[in-house]
């Protein structure tokens, strides 16, 4: 009984809505809408109110109703103010819709450069690794680089090593490496398991 | 004669530096080290002069760098400067001592210093006992053994001790130690008498030790106004080592610096080994860095060294030098195992050696070619699939960045896609299109579209491959050969041309249309045409 009586409540409110909406922005006098839905259209009308979906302003004499975006509009035809207003809005609005097509090309960008040389976030890593850990003479075991850059990034040694022999060789004038150690790069048959920044 | 004019190879050929070749110092971080070092010895020398000694005037530098940098030949080098910097120099290497007992580390030191230091010291002290004796003092007359006969016969103090110095006469040993303990301490009568007499005794402990060296020092900046350089080559985990630097560090020997010359690897040993010593590493008065040392141009630099050292009527002129220079940039680029002083001056030494054997001016592609052979028999190009000779690979990489080498790589693209041709591995040529350079069909009838796309300037290389990717509706298959570092679209499979694919192909070109292609190679070039996905 009582889902029922809510489920009519539903139907009137948007039948009301829709009639407000059907005169735009000439909007409705309140009392044509108590003549047209009866003495329930003020709780209805209350409702709409409250949910911001219509305005009520006075015409000449009369009360009238308008949904929310037609409300707007006259608004904004009859002060200047406002439609300054909402200019600046939609020219907002534009600017953010262009900023976000920008973040969207640059993250393009990165995407295809790391897709090109997926060593650019490896060199960072490590460098913030050597730079962070060395000694007072700046160099640092591989080891060491290695277990922090597996943790961090989930790769393997073997894909470790792999990168840094790539790094190493392709930065020659940046790196140096020193034989020596338990792991590190395989170089002039020997292990070099030191490395620092030149 | 060999090359350059040069009258003898001025590369050294022994694995580890002599003293004769570590006369020579080349390099700008070599230098720039060698300056640091003098820099402190100047400090203390300064510091210590007119005035005795005292713990205070002790330093301790650090020389930490990979093998084979130059490490030993900075150290050696500095020893041979000793006589012009105030410095009298010890070298010592901890890898030939073994066991490294107190007895063995002090005979080593010992030994390290050169005879002549010895010589001067014992002129000195003598000279001092003379003094004091022509002063009246009974004791160092009786020390320097001249008797009331000697003054009775006309024989003077000073011809007394002439005679000592020279070798013709001894001392009272057991007067001169009476002498000695009045004025000396008694390891400095120790060091005294074991100066005077020739003749070192041995040690027990380590207290011994270090009273000795600290004797050595004190009377060494004393008598001859000199401090001492402890030059410890090899230093790394082994314990003794360790145990007999921190001893020394924590003598504070006065009027002296230790050098202590290690790896980062016998650095990291030390660390684990023993923090303190390591700390007092860390806390070094100077840390010589080597940085750079292995990098080109310090071997370029160190190489043309040597040459022009020994070129003593000015031949080795600076188009000689350029040309030297860029055949040692090839082989460090190429070449991971000459990427060390020690490495570069080994090669450099037999290809001077070649050249000489091949009656050659200068160090040319074909003499490095000869040596590599002899020397490195099993060493390649990296990368090289065709075996490119490296006197070929140095002529033809010196031209690789040259405008017109897009040109010669669609010509060897072509030639190469003609060879595979003719082995049968694709099927017939059609007429080119542009901008496609070459248009074909695979075995199975598809037809494939090759470009090559090659520019120094990548901007460039982006839009070309943008306009010829537009061409992929031409044929079933685009390949695009680039040097730009790209990834494969759905519209072309992008194969990146680097350096030694870049040589391989200029080479098979020369070889196709000089028509030496061999029956043995045939299998390398159809290689070089699945490498750039011809075939």
């Amino acid at each position: 009984m009582v889902l029922n009586k809510i489920q009519e409540m539903r139907c009137m409110e948007d039948e009301v809505l829709k009639k407000i909406s059907s005169l735009g922005i000439n909007g409705i006098k309140r009392i044509e809408l108590k003549r047209t839905f009866g003495i329930n259209c003020e709780n209805i009308l209350e409702n709409l109110i409250e949910k911001q979906q219509v305005f009520i302003g006075k015409k000449g004499n009369a009360y009238f109703v308008w949904t929310k975006e037609n409300y707007l509009l006259k608004s904004s035809q009859d002060e200047p103010k406002i439609k300054k207003i909402q200019n600046n809005i939609t020219k907002l609005i534009h600017a953010k819709s262009k900023i976000t097509n920008h973040m969207h090309d640059v993250q393009n960008t990165i995407n295809v450069l790391h897709q090109i040389n997926p060593n650019i976030d490896f060199k960072i890593e490590f460098d913030k690794c050597l730079t962070e850990s060395s000694t007072s003479i700046g160099w640092m075991p591989f080891s060491q680089i290695r277990k922090k850059i597996c943790e961090s990034k989930q790769i393997s040694s073997d894909h470790f090593y792999t990168l840094a022999s790539e790094l190493v060789e392709k930065h020659r004038e940046n790196y140096e490496i020193s034989s020596g150690g338990k792991e590190g790069i395989m170089t002039r048959g020997l292990v070099h398991g030191f490395v620092r920044n030149v | 004669m060999y090359a350059y004019e040069l009258e003898t190879n001025p590369y050294p050929s022994s694995p580890t530096p002599t003293e004769k070749d570590a006369r020579i110092l080349g390099g700008k971080r070599h230098k720039e080290a060698k300056s640091a070092i003098l820099e402190c010895i100047k400090e203390l020398s300064q510091k210590v002069s007119g005035r005795d000694s005292n713990g205070g005037d002790f330093r301790v530098i650090t020389l930490i760098q990979d093998v084979g940098s130059g490490k030993t030949h900075l150290a050696l080098h500095i020893r041979n400067l000793q006589s012009r910097h105030n410095t009298v120099c010890t070298f010592l290497d901890l890898s030939t001592i073994s066991p490294k007992t107190m007895p063995s580390l002090y005979n080593a030191i010992v030994k390290g210093f050169e005879d002549e230091f010895f010589v001067q010291l014992r002129t000195k002290l003598l000279e001092y006992i003379r003094d004091r004796a022509e002063q009246g003092d009974n004791s160092a007359k009786k020390a320097l053994d001249y008797t009331f006969i000697d003054r009775l016969s006309g024989v003077t103090i000073r011809q007394e001790v002439d005679d000592i110095i020279s070798g013709k006469k001894g001392v009272s040993v057991e007067n001169l130690k009476k002498f000695l303990i009045q004025r000396f301490n008694h390891y400095e009568s120790t060091i005294i008498t074991s100066v005077i007499t020739n003749s070192f005794d041995s040690i027990t402990n380590l207290e011994e030790l270090l009273g000795r060296l600290t004797a050595i020092s004190k009377l060494t900046q004393r008598f001859l106004g000199k401090i001492i350089l402890y030059e410890i080559d090899e230093f790394d985990g082994n314990h003794e080592s360790i145990e007999f630097v921190k001893a020394i560090i924590n003598a504070h020997i006065p009027a002296s610096v230790v050098l202590l010359i290690s790896t980062p690897s016998g650095y990291a040993e030390i660390q684990s080994m023993n923090a303190s010593v390591f700390d007092r590493l860390e806390k070094a008065n100077y840390k010589i860095d080597l940085a750079g040392s292995n990098s080109v141009d310090e071997l370029s630099e160190i190489v043309l060294e040597y040459i022009k050292y020994n070129d003593k009527q000015g031949k080795f002129k600076q188009q000689a030098q350029d040309d030297l220079a860029e055949k040692i940039r090839v082989l460090y680029d190429e070449f991971p195992d000459f990427r060390s002083v020690r490495s570069i001056i080994n090669i450099l030494y037999h290809a001077i050696e070649k050249s000489q054997e091949l009656n050659l001016s200068k160090i040319d592609e074909f003499a490095i070619d000869e040596t590599i052979k002899h020397t490195y028999p099993g060493l390649k190009v990296r990368g090289s699939v065709m075996d490119v000779p490296i006197s070929d690979f140095i002529k033809i990489r010196r031209n690789c960045n040259n405008e017109d080498v897009g040109l010669q790589l669609k010509k060897a693209v072509a030639n190469l896609v003609n060879f595979a041709h003719e082995m049968g591995n694709i099927g017939k040529l059609e007429k080119q299109n542009q901008p496609l350079d070459i248009i074909y069909q695979d075995p199975y009838g598809s037809k494939i579209g090759v470009a090559v796309v090659m520019n120094q300037n990548h901007s460039k290389n982006f839009e070309e491959i943008s306009n010829v990717s537009k061409s992929s509706a031409l044929v079933d298959k685009l390949v695009i050969l680039t040097n730009t570092n790209l990834p494969s679209s759905n519209s072309a499979t992008i194969v990146n041309i680097d350096k030694s694919k870049m040589i391989d192909l200029i080479y098979f070109d020369s070889k196709y249309t000089s028509h030496k292609i061999k029956t043995s190679d045939n299998e390398k070039a159809q290689m070089l045409a699945k490498t750039v996905s011809i075939i």
